[in-house]
């Protein structure tokens, strides 16, 4: 029991070391002086991150992929969540059509999907090739196949059609039931989903630079610039990214959590539990009548 | 004067029909059970009765209004589902109130209080569903409906997932509270005993009708068909020519008899049994013998067919497997199928 328990310890290690070791990488690159011919840089500094903060090219750039992220992550949520929503409880025999759909992004590569996207936009009734709303039409399919499998295994796990019919039989309409019952118990799905989705769009490249290119400098067309000048600072850059990101993520979570202390919260324990083996013991439901 | 009538509905899925022609009518106060196999529509009809399903023809009355067309929300039917259906993100008190927040009732507060005492909930108010245990989780969907104050109470299969003590422990309180609030009932189960135990009548259902309905007493006494013989009380069914050799006897008339395993009894072949009157015999050996706790059951091969009789399980005497026995059959207890 112990040797297998310290084999686990042994593979989790050896996957947090090949997850960490790139990270760790950059980190130090961002912060190196001279590295050259060492293991660790000579020296440390902090310019490239001096550099950085300094560049108005830069908060410009982050400024718009975060409303770029916004829009599309919002837009997403506000139309995904109701479909997903109607189509699971009220008309179940579409489920296959709407998951075919959502799986679509999987099929197109981005080269072919941007020049498509150009072609269809350039001309005729909707022109916005070339404009950040072209961006977060694409962006909303990219991430479609993230927010509908989030948000369709909530609502199974929770077995959302039975709890709706719970809620009219007590008196509540659709929406009622939809807003007191279903949404407070998928949040972590859609937080899931969402979250997700932000960090694949803070790091998409391919369609940024095809559809919008410099005329809407995102994060990553900004890094891909710097990457010419200079490896440090596009580690800078990355190491920056990543960090909002963490911060992001930890605050959503941690405000999430905190908001309710009831269910939630043993999502989270849950959550926290494959971790812990001892779990079931000391979470088991109390048996027997009182 | 009937309290709730299903008046000849009718409903399919994909070209199969899975209720036809149901009719039936509860008096109020009046604790029915629908009683059958899986599939046999007992289901689709309470959820009709809820509004969960559409019916394709037909009505359905209660307290005399037409319900038919109403949402599940105008209805006033309570239901409590298999899974319980409890709101994983609310605490006791909160499932229990929220129908009363939905339809904006003044008294929440006692009348949730109340609800909790009745069903011996309290200490638990604060506690989530995933905190409670399956029985515990039950009441508070029991509580849930009854709050309301619904005028049917509907109730799919609520006991079958909890284990044998609990459930025992349930019925009675079940019945208990439906006695006290005298509110119209009706319970979908398999479960034969349950149904016996809980009902004042009870339906059973087979492939989308209703094959026969009656008291519980009734419908183990005197069952219509071999559908009911054998679903309800575990009968002897044997065709009537294959009794009329058993018996050497052919004053029996009809296609099948149907036997109830205890009124059976077993004598050795050496036993003289002239003096019992009013019964046939019939010659068989052992096969099985198995013990369901009270009850031992002998599974008896004849030359045509099998037997089961049922002892209770007591210290006399105790035939083995193999022995050769007699069946003694009172004429008085075979029925004609």
């Amino acid at each position: 029991m112990k040797s297998s328990m310290t084999f686990h310890k042994v593979i989790i290690g050896l996957l947090v070391i090949y997850l960490i070791i790139p990270l760790i990488g950059t980190l130090l690159f961002s912060i190196a002086g001279k590295w050259d011919h060492t293991i660790l840089p000579e020296n440390y500094t902090m310019k490239w991150y001096m550099e950085l903060f300094q560049d108005e090219r830069f908060y410009d750039a982050f400024k718009r992929t975060l409303f770029l992220i916004m829009m599309t992550v919002g837009l997403s949520v506000v139309i995904m969540l109701p479909t997903i929503f109607i189509i699971s409880v009220y008309f179940s025999k579409w489920e296959r059509l709407l998951q075919a759909t959502a799986m679509l992004p999987y099929g197109i590569p981005p080269i072919v999907g941007a020049v498509g996207l150009i072609k269809l936009y350039s001309d005729g009734p909707i022109q916005i090739a070339g404009t950040p709303w072209i961006l977060v039409g694409a962006y909303f399919i990219t991430i479609l196949p993230f927010m509908y499998q989030g948000i369709r295994n909530s609502l199974r796990t929770l077995n959302a059609v039975q709890l709706v019919d719970a809620a009219e039989l007590l008196g509540a309409t659709k929406f009622q039931a939809f807003r007191t019952v279903v949404f407070p118990n998928i949040i972590s799905g859609i937080l899931v989903s969402t979250l997700l989705s932000v960090a694949l769009l803070f790091s998409e490249f391919a369609m940024a630079n095809l559809l919008v290119g410099g005329r809407f400098e995102t994060l990553q067309i900004y890094m891909a610039d710097k990457l010419n000048s200079s490896g440090h600072l596009t580690s800078a850059i990355v190491i920056t990214y990543y960090s909002m990101i963490l911060l992001l993520t930890g605050t959503v979570l941690k405000l999430t959590f905190k908001k309710d202390k009831g269910p939630i919260m043993s999502n989270k324990k849950r959550i926290l539990s494959i971790f812990k083996k001892q779990y079931r013991q000391k979470n088991t439901a109390l048996e027997g009548e009182n | 004067m009937s309290y709730v009538t299903i008046d000849q509905v009718t409903k399919g899925y994909d070209n199969q029909v899975v209720l036809n022609n149901i009719s039936l009518t509860l008096k109020k106060g009046e604790f029915a059970t629908l009683l059958g196999q899986s599939g046999c529509g007992k289901s689709t009809l309470l959820r009709s009765i809820a509004g969960l399903e559409d019916v394709d023809v037909g009505s359905i009355l209660i307290d005399g209004i037409d319900i038919t067309n109403l949402s599940p929300r105008q209805r006033e039917v309570g239901m409590v589902f298999q899974s319980y259906a409890l709101f994983p993100n609310m605490n006791v008190y909160d499932n229990i109130a929220y129908g009363l927040k939905m339809k904006k009732v003044k008294d929440i507060n006692a009348r949730v209080k109340k609800m909790i005492e009745m069903v011996d909930l309290i200490g638990k108010e604060a506690s989530y569903p995933h905190q409670l245990s399956g029985g515990q989780q039950q009441r508070v969907a029991l509580a849930r409906a009854l709050v309301m104050e619904p005028k049917v109470l509907l109730l799919d299969e609520p006991l079958s997932a909890l284990d044998a003590k609990i459930r025992k422990n349930l019925q009675k309180e079940l019945k208990r509270i439906q006695k006290e609030l005298d509110i119209t009932t009706i319970f979908v189960t398999h479960d034969q005993e349950e149904a016996m135990t809980m009902s004042d009548r009870i339906f059973v259902m087979n492939k989308g009708i209703v094959v026969q309905s009656g008291s519980p007493s009734e419908i183990y006494t005197t069952p219509v068909n071999t559908f009911v013989a054998k679903f309800i009380g575990n009968y002897n069914v044997c065709s009537i020519e294959v009794f009329h050799k058993l018996v050497r006897n052919s004053e029996l008339k009809g296609k099948e008899v149907a036997i109830r395993p205890e009124v059976l009894q077993l004598v050795s072949t050496d036993e003289d049994t002239s003096d019992l009157q009013d019964n046939w015999r019939i010659e068989g050996f052992i096969k099985d013998v198995s013990m369901t706790g009270n009850v031992l059951r002998y599974e008896v091969e004849t030359v045509e067919s099998a037997f089961h009789v049922d002892y209770l399980h007591h210290r006399g005497k105790m035939f083995e497997q193999g022995a050769h026995v007699q069946i003694i059959v009172p004429k008085n207890e075979c029925i004609i199928l």
